[in-house]
């Protein structure tokens, strides 16, 4: 995969929460959305470019042409119309994207640049006053879809354990977590009876089919949730997977997790296996 | 070895303009200091009549006990720096393509004329026609500027903290807090200038010319 960071700053944490969940807004999955986005997290005024507050979001595709062109329609619509917020690079790379180098054309003529040590970026004239940002980000190499799955005796157990695996792994840097929550109930398998779908519901792991299909789940599961997980390298993955599930494990027994599991579809989807318990026997 | 900034100190008071354009990092690149003496400034003069030289790091230039007699400083550089300890003479700056100048003191006229890109800050004041037919960039005026300042400005950014008499065809556009001088205030801390203290993002703008598209401004700030 592909990725990209790009650093939003405004006013104030509000407004770049505004512009940040409308760029990282339908950006689950690659399959349906393009690209798989999320925030990474908040920045102090000391940690942005222009001093203001602001937010980290790391963005995914599968390849860089759909990540350039994601990226600009979601910077166009969705942090170039949000009150003063303003856009930055957020990674250094060789190779570097458009982030604001086509969006300057909304300023019909009146966009003006300015190159600030060895950085352009590109003031845009709209109606609040000026739209700052930065003309190009870097495009790093990246990994997505890690994931493990939570089996737990019932429904409320297992959200109870995914939200505190995913407060455990938001403290991380270089990793999001890109389902609603970070959280997914409908983990697939791959490949349908019905000839167009290349994904259906994972049955196996799905509770209601337990006398149905060739099922993974023992009597007393009832619920399963999965958190998937994209991360820049490998190990930045691998220790967001730790820390959810290490976060999970101590909840102990009352916390009605009875295993955790994880997608590997055969091995054959992508070149980079997470081998639960190598991810934990490191620590 | 340890670098030092390659310095030019003046030697006597001149009686003469003396053309300092060949006085850049781009220029000096590559020449030993026996080579940089012999170089010819202004009909015969050569740079071993009016300066005492030293240092090694061509691209970090000093001019100490310099006077407004100096023109033609920073001509076409397009790296490094120069940093000015005194005043400096007419076109300073002029057809920059990158680098920064720092004038501790007050510069003549013609600041930053053609200049393309790169930074121009000046802690006392500039003579007339600041900034003429600028192409792109950054030049600041700590103290006052002479008249005609921004004359056929084509785009760049004029900072001043003086309001200057200013022509008809720069046009008054209000008062505006400017998210992008955050950033240039920030590079500016890197700097040994006035500037560096600023912190102020209000500034009144003017943009100008009009008369060669008005996409350039001159920004009023209060220090």
């Amino acid at each position: 995969m592909r990725a990209t960071r790009v650093i939003i700053t405004a006013l104030n944490l509000k407004w770049a929460y505004h512009a940040a969940n409308a760029m990282t807004g339908f950006a689950t999955s690659v399959i349906g959305c393009g690209v798989e986005a999320g925030i990474e997290r908040e920045l102090s005024i000391d940690k942005t470019p222009d001093g203001r507050p602001g937010l980290s979001v790391l963005m995914f595709a599968m390849g860089s042409k759909v990540l350039m062109q994601q990226l600009e329609t979601r910077m166009g619509q969705c942090v170039l119309t949000c009150p003063t917020a303003a856009a930055f690079a957020g990674i250094a790379s060789e190779d570097n994207i458009n982030l604001g180098k086509h969006l300057r054309y909304f300023g019909d003529g009146f966009q003006t640049s300015k190159l600030i040590g060895e950085k352009r970026y590109w003031r845009i004239p709209v109606m609040d006053g000026e739209f700052l940002v930065q003309e190009s980000t870097g495009m790093v190499r990246a990994i997505g879809g890690g994931n493990f799955l939570i089996l737990a005796t019932n429904q409320t157990k297992a959200l109870e354990a995914a939200e505190i695996a995913i407060k455990a792994m938001k403290q991380l840097p270089n990793v999001i977590m890109p389902f609603p929550g970070g959280v997914v109930r409908s983990g697939s398998k791959v490949g349908s009876k019905y000839p167009k779908m290349f994904a259906s519901t994972n049955d196996a792991f799905c509770p209601t089919l337990k006398g149905l299909v060739n099922t993974e789940l023992s009597d007393d599961i009832e619920s399963v949730l999965e958190i998937v997980i994209d991360g820049l390298t490998f190990n930045d993955v691998s220790n967001a997977m730790c820390a959810g599930i290490l976060a999970i494990c101590g909840l102990g027994e009352s916390g009605g997790v009875k295993r955790i599991s994880a997608g590997n579809y055969g091995g054959k989807l992508g070149p980079h296996h997470f081998k639960l318990r190598e991810i934990l026997a490191k620590k | 070895m340890s670098k030092s900034a390659l310095t030019f100190t003046l030697k006597k008071n001149l009686t003469f303009k003396v053309d300092c354009s060949p006085l850049t990092p781009d220029k000096l690149t590559g020449m030993s200091l026996d080579k940089i003496l012999e170089t010819t400034l202004t009909n015969s003069i050569k740079v071993i009549d009016l300066f005492k030289i030293s240092g090694n790091n061509y691209e970090d230039i000093i001019f100490k006990k310099s006077t407004s007699k100096l023109d033609n400083i920073g001509h076409k550089m397009s790296r490094g720096s120069i940093t000015i300890e005194g005043d400096c003479g007419d076109f300073l700056g002029a057809n920059m393509h990158g680098g920064h100048i720092i004038c501790n003191g007050n510069a003549g006229n013609r600041v930053g004329d053609q200049m393309r890109r790169g930074l121009i800050l000046i802690d006392g004041n500039a003579g007339d026609y600041c900034g003429s037919r600028m192409i792109a960039g950054n030049i600041g005026i700590f103290g006052k500027a002479g008249n005609y300042t921004g004359f056929a400005m084509k785009r760049g950014t004029i900072l001043l903290t003086e309001n200057p008499k200013l022509h008809a065809t720069i046009q008054d556009c209000g008062t505006h807090n400017l998210p992008f001088l955050a950033l240039l205030f920030q590079n500016f801390k890197t700097l040994s200038t006035k500037f560096n203290h600023i912190k102020n993002q209000r500034v009144q703008r003017f943009a100008g010319d009009l008369a060669c598209d008005g996409n350039g401004e001159i920004l009023i700030i209060s220090p």
